[in-house]
């Protein structure tokens, strides 16, 4: 039975720069920024909106602010008795938000649903946000008494690498540059005014510190704030916005393909089972097949873009090769050529990723699921990928846990 | 031939204004000379650029020295000349003088200065030299504000203005503000005629309670007084000493020093740089502050006013609702509530005034609220127009204050438009 198309409306995503603690803000004006945003960029209605959908990690921790999908009701009063809902899976938490909203389009329950990603992370000292962090690993096995949990983690990804493939660090630096570089290009970018370059990348020193093994500051995305609003929409809702727009429906972009994935929650037990397979994540890798087939794409090269979740240079690392830019164990390859900077063969990132636009972890998901709007729409500013039709975002949760892929394009 | 620029020859780097602009500049991979009077002098600012750069790569692109030893090198080499020494007329001028015989003609000269008379900074230079002379007012820390005024005086060539604008947006992302040659440009013109009547207001309602008044939740990220802590009493002075000189308009008569800012500097009380004798602030050993009693000179423990309509506006704003904050303002009765209104409203009126004086008449608002919002940190006076509900009940609040309304207050449309990010602007605080 073929599914009916879900379309992406586009939104607004607030600036990743900001410190909303700093500010004095709750998460609610966070979220209200992001929503009064959306209205302004894609001139839905209110009273278009028939459920919205809150993607958030873990603000009972950082906020001590629990039930988030209430707040929604507060942004309008044509928003009294709004379905709402909360969801949670670590970093992909909006990832999964939207993927239920198009579940609930294509079931027919709803023609517009309001998907928010939102996390406020800098309410709490490093430490105990690394600690909080933590919570989306096996606290108690893989967390508990470590001050960072997920560089050690995620430096252990290097290290299988390393252990089956091969791995210089080298590459890692470069990965960390190209997302610096990128995000110079976003005005929303957490750190479009920081300096950065490979050979900073390369050095361990006062400003470079190293966290854990081979993972160093610049090898991190950021402790970051961050909200955005996106509009999923049926076909039907589609038609009469491209109507009420100007526009031909098939400038829309839709939900080609997706992919979702959950692999056991420990570490050790991924790359255990992963032993003697070609993909060292291999639950990653079918998130991605997966969206590949939904979509009906042959391979990576039948995409113009990549939004990856770097949440350290070792996670884009594995991105490469799963998404299949090169053979297992071999992403080195396209990094030295060039293949994913800006202008080279598929970019990954152009917003900057994790690494350079930021990482409000339950935020992430919906605002890949926005720049993969942007680049098809061609509306993505000085970090537009020329002629984009079909690009790609994977959002992982935990360890390569959670593992959501969409393919987003237009005819 | 093209030109480029890949060399800079910084002056007065040892200053935190070289020295940051000076990192800037080689965080963004140009070779930059670092010069001062000393070579320790330079070494002080490279490390400044170090630590805002937040890295020691930079130091690849940077090579520090004195005057006597390496000036005809640095400016001999350079593309461009960064001037960034004192601000004072003579200084700069014998500095000029002393470049001349080293530059190559066609060698791009700036002066970082917004204060001093552009007219009068080349005078008795060469032809080559007046016309590639121009200023750049970068504000400072750069990486955080990115604010770049620009304008040539007569003699400029207007190509090479725009060479340098492209440069300054292009290469190094600068929010490029073009502006007319008059004292204080369009910034520090209206940013210090506002400071000066806070400080007025501050001899009668005192530094606490006026810092409280026009505090962040009125679209700043930090108070006024506070501000002029950080900038230095001294600075202010001499900023508004030649915005009285060189400048006439119908809020002229707002420029004032009051006495007790007089005393204050002729005591060394000049804000955060003397932080032991303190400023506007003095902070404690516990870490707290105190605040300077205009009337006595005498440092007083802080009072924490809490005045009704800023707190429930404060707490509108805690939760992302601006518009109806300033409403609450707008709304506001009472002698705390004039104060605000006044210092709004006079930013709004000044700033739309001043449209076409400082900036271009064609470029409507956009420029003053592009350097208000990127050097000053505060939210642009086409901006408080909208939060404060439109141009038509702002115009009613300006003539309530006995203000006139500017004709381009009632001509612009960019207050209309949805003002995305703006709640950076309006921390609630």
């Amino acid at each position: 039975m073929r599914k009916k198309s879900v379309y992406l409306l586009g939104g607004y995503q607030t600036d990743f720069a900001r410190n909303w603690a700093r500010e004095n803000k709750h998460i609610s004006a966070m979220m209200r920024e992001a929503y009064e945003g959306s209205l302004a960029v894609t001139r839905i209605e209110p009273r278009d909106i028939q459920a919205a959908f809150i993607g958030n990690f873990a603000a009972e921790l950082y906020c001590m602010q629990g039930h988030l999908g209430a707040f929604f009701v507060d942004f309008d009063p044509a928003f009294r008795g709004l379905p709402t809902c909360r969801f949670e899976g670590a970093c992909a938490s909006s990832a999964l938000a939207a993927l239920s909203a198009m579940a609930h389009i294509q079931a027919g329950l709803y023609d517009c649903i309001a998907v928010v990603g939102v996390e406020q992370m800098k309410t709490v000292s490093p430490a105990k946000g690394g600690d909080y962090l933590g919570t989306a690993a096996w606290y108690e096995r893989e967390s508990a008494g470590i001050e960072f949990p997920f560089p050690k983690l995620f430096g252990k990804l290097g290290d299988v690498y390393e252990a089956r493939y091969g791995l210089d660090n080298r590459y890692l630096a470069r990965i960390a540059a190209i997302n610096y570089a990128n995000a110079k290009l976003n005005p929303n970018a957490q750190t479009r005014d920081w300096f950065m370059n490979y050979d900073h990348a390369c050095r361990k020193g006062q400003y470079n510190t190293a966290i854990v093994g081979r993972i160093k500051v610049t090898d991190c995305s950021q402790v970051t704030d961050g909200a955005v609003c996106i509009y999923l929409a049926s076909e039907n809702f589609a038609a009469e916005y491209a109507r009420r727009l100007g526009q031909p429906l098939e400038r829309l972009p839709r939900i080609l393909g997706w992919g979702h994935t959950t692999a056991p929650m420990e570490f050790v037990t991924k790359v255990a089972e992963s032993e003697g397979q070609p993909y060292v994540l291999p639950w990653t890798r079918k998130a991605i097949t997966d969206a590949y087939r939904r979509a009906g794409l042959k391979d990576c090269w039948d995409l113009d873009a990549i939004e990856t979740h770097d949440c350290f240079t070792t996670s884009e690392y594995m991105a490469i090769d799963h998404f299949g830019l090169t053979e297992p164990g071999q992403s080195w390859k396209a990094i030295e050529e060039g293949v994913i900077e800006m202008g080279g063969r598929l970019p990954m990132n152009p917003s900057g990723g994790l690494i350079g636009c930021g990482h409000p972890v339950g935020a992430t998901g919906a605002r890949q699921l926005l720049d993969a709007y942007k680049q098809v729409t061609e509306t993505a500013g000085d970090y537009q990928v020329p002629g984009a039709r079909r690009v790609a975002t994977l959002n992982i949760g935990g360890s390569a846990t959670t593992n959501v892929v969409f393919i987003i394009g237009r005819d | 031939m093209e030109r480029t620029i890949q060399t800079v020859a910084v002056l007065g780097a040892s200053g935190t204004v070289g020295s940051l602009t000076g990192g800037f500049l080689a965080q963004n991979g140009l070779r930059v000379y670092f010069l001062s009077r000393t070579q320790e002098g330079s070494r002080k600012g490279l490390e400044k650029a170090i630590a805002q750069a937040r890295s020691e790569v930079i130091t690849e692109n940077i090579i520090c020295g004195d005057y006597d030893s390496m000036l005809s090198e640095a400016v001999s080499r350079a593309d461009w000349i960064l001037e960034s020494v004192a601000e004072d007329l003579s200084v700069k001028q014998a500095m000029y003088e002393r470049l001349e015989p080293l530059r190559r003609p066609g060698t791009i000269v700036s002066s970082v200065t917004s204060s001093l008379v552009l007219e009068d900074l080349p005078k008795g230079r060469s032809e080559d030299f007046q016309k590639h002379f121009l200023s750049t007012h970068f504000y400072n820390p750069p990486g955080k504000m990115s604010a770049c005024e620009i304008c040539g005086h007569s003699k400029t060539d207007p190509a090479l203005v725009e060479f340098m604008a492209d440069f300054l947006h292009r290469r190094l992302r600068r929010t490029v503000i073009p502006v007319r040659p008059t004292a204080g440009f369009a910034g520090n013109r209206i940013a210090f005629l506002l400071f000066a009547r806070i400080t007025e207001l501050a001899a009668e309602y005192g530094v606490e309670m006026m810092d409280y008044l026009i505090g962040p939740y009125t679209g700043r990220v930090m108070a006024p007084l506070a501000t002029i802590d950080l900038v230095g009493l001294d600075i202010h002075k001499a900023i508004i000493q030649s915005l009285q000189t060189h400048t006439r308009d119908a809020m002229h008569f707002k420029l004032v020093l009051p006495d007790y800012l007089e005393k204050m500097i002729e005591q060394g009380r000049l804000g955060r740089k003397t932080r032991d004798k303190g400023g506007f602030y003095k902070r404690l050993e516990s870490g707290q502050y105190e605040y300077i009693d205009p009337k006595s000179l005498v440092y007083i423990p802080a009072f924490q006013p809490h005045v009704r309509f800023v707190e429930e506006a404060k707490q509108l704003i805690h939760i992302g609702r601006y518009r109806d904050a300033f409403e609450r303002i707008r709304d506001a009765k009472g002698t705390e509530a004039d104060i605000v209104q006044e210092i709004l409203t006079t930013y709004i009126a000044y700033s739309y005034m001043l449209v076409g004086e400082v900036t271009e008449q064609k470029h409507g608002i956009e420029g003053i609220d592009r350097v208000m919002m990127t050097g000053f940190n505060w939210a642009s006076p086409s901006l408080l127009v909208y939060m404060l509900g439109g141009k038509n009940q702002a115009a009613e609040l300006l003539a309530s204050k006995g203000l006139q309304v500017p004709a381009s207050l009632l001509e612009d449309t960019v207050c209309e438009r949805y003002p995305f990010n703006a709640g950076r602007y309006f921390p609630a605080k």
